[in-house]
């Protein structure tokens, strides 16, 4: 009998003391409700055109949502696009035509370097469209890409 | 006789001419060459309100280590200057004597186990909760530059829950 109770005793005091079993959860709020919420980030992989920087999804006051380029630099090129494609990243040879990879168009990379914002068309699936690439349509190639994250 | 054959070869080589210059023109239109020199910059500003009173400085996703540990550590900066580290979706084990640390990612001790005062790190606090949203003040003097990872460490058993390397946002 005794010995179970200092047994039981034991497991109760190591429990205490170690704190596994606990689990605390905090829900502090940031400090102030930024207008446009920031949904999900990453940042851009591309060696083959040295691509860079980091994109950013903002779902602004009236329910839009915009991706926004930060740091951003790529490779000039002809007819070069910003998609989200249907995948949790991309690497740099993927050819999205011929794999068919569901994509969204967003409209011509604006510059190879600096911030720039686009708008992605409403009713588009972020947790089906999980990565944003700087596409090169005429030759198929992918300049980079950013699997994002939810921020 | 000899003009004509002349004139016929000069006719050919008129052709060819125009040929290679449409072909060049192709290839121009194809890979637009001087667009390796010529950059196109622009700077947008941010959409309405992103960058109201919390600006985003660093951000990156927790990593476990000797505990699974996940979600993001960001760090803000508020209109006074004052910056705080923040995590989301966070989720680490419960344990004693855990605290968040800023350290350097290239740091040897975060590969083995360390005691504190090894480690070139700043103090954050102890971690509020294993579970949940919570912010942590930065101290004024702490050079992000230099400290670019956010450490979940037991003290009392010197290993390292899990960490996040920030990046700049």
């Amino acid at each position: 009998m005794f010995p179970k109770i200092k047994l039981a005793l034991a497991f109760v005091l190591l429990t205490v003391a170690f704190g596994s079993q606990l689990r605390v959860s905090a829900q502090e709020s940031t400090k102030s409700d930024n207008k446009a919420k920031t949904l999900a980030t990453g940042t851009f992989h591309g060696k083959v055109h040295q691509t860079s920087g980091r994109a950013t999804i903002y779902q602004q006051a009236d329910g839009k949502l915009v991706l926004r380029l930060t740091n951003f630099k790529t490779s000039n090129g002809p007819d070069v696009h910003v998609i989200l494609v249907a995948a949790k990243d991309a690497d740099d040879d993927a050819n999205f035509l011929k794999s068919d990879t569901a994509r969204t168009e967003l409209g011509k990379l604006k510059g190879n370097e600096g911030d720039q914002n686009y708008e992605i068309p409403a009713g588009t699936d972020l947790a089906k469209f999980q990565t944003v690439s700087i596409y090169c349509e005429r030759f198929n190639a992918n300049f980079g890409a950013a699997p994002l994250e939810k921020f | 006789m000899s003009d004509s054959v002349d004139s016929r070869l000069s006719g050919k080589k008129w052709i060819l001419i125009g040929i290679g210059v449409l072909v060049l023109v192709a290839v121009w239109w194809a890979f637009r060459p001087e667009k390796l020199w010529v950059n196109v910059k622009v700077n947008e500003p941010a959409p309405s309100g992103a960058s109201a009173d919390l600006q985003p400085l660093y951000t990156g996703l927790m990593i476990g280590r000797a505990h699974p540990t996940s979600g993001r550590a960001s760090i803000y900066q508020t209109l006074d200057g004052k910056r705080d580290l923040r995590l989301t979706d966070f989720m680490t084990s419960n344990g004693p004597d855990v605290h968040v640390l800023l350290a350097q990612s290239t740091d040897e001790n975060l590969k083995k186990d360390f005691v504190k005062h090894e480690l070139n790190s700043v103090e954050l606090g102890g971690l509020k909760a294993n579970q949940g949203d919570q912010t942590y003040d930065l101290p004024d003097s702490a050079d992000l530059s230099k400290y670019d990872a956010v450490v979940v460490y037991c003290e009392r058993f010197h290993v390292v829950f899990g960490l996040a390397k920030l990046e700049k946002f």
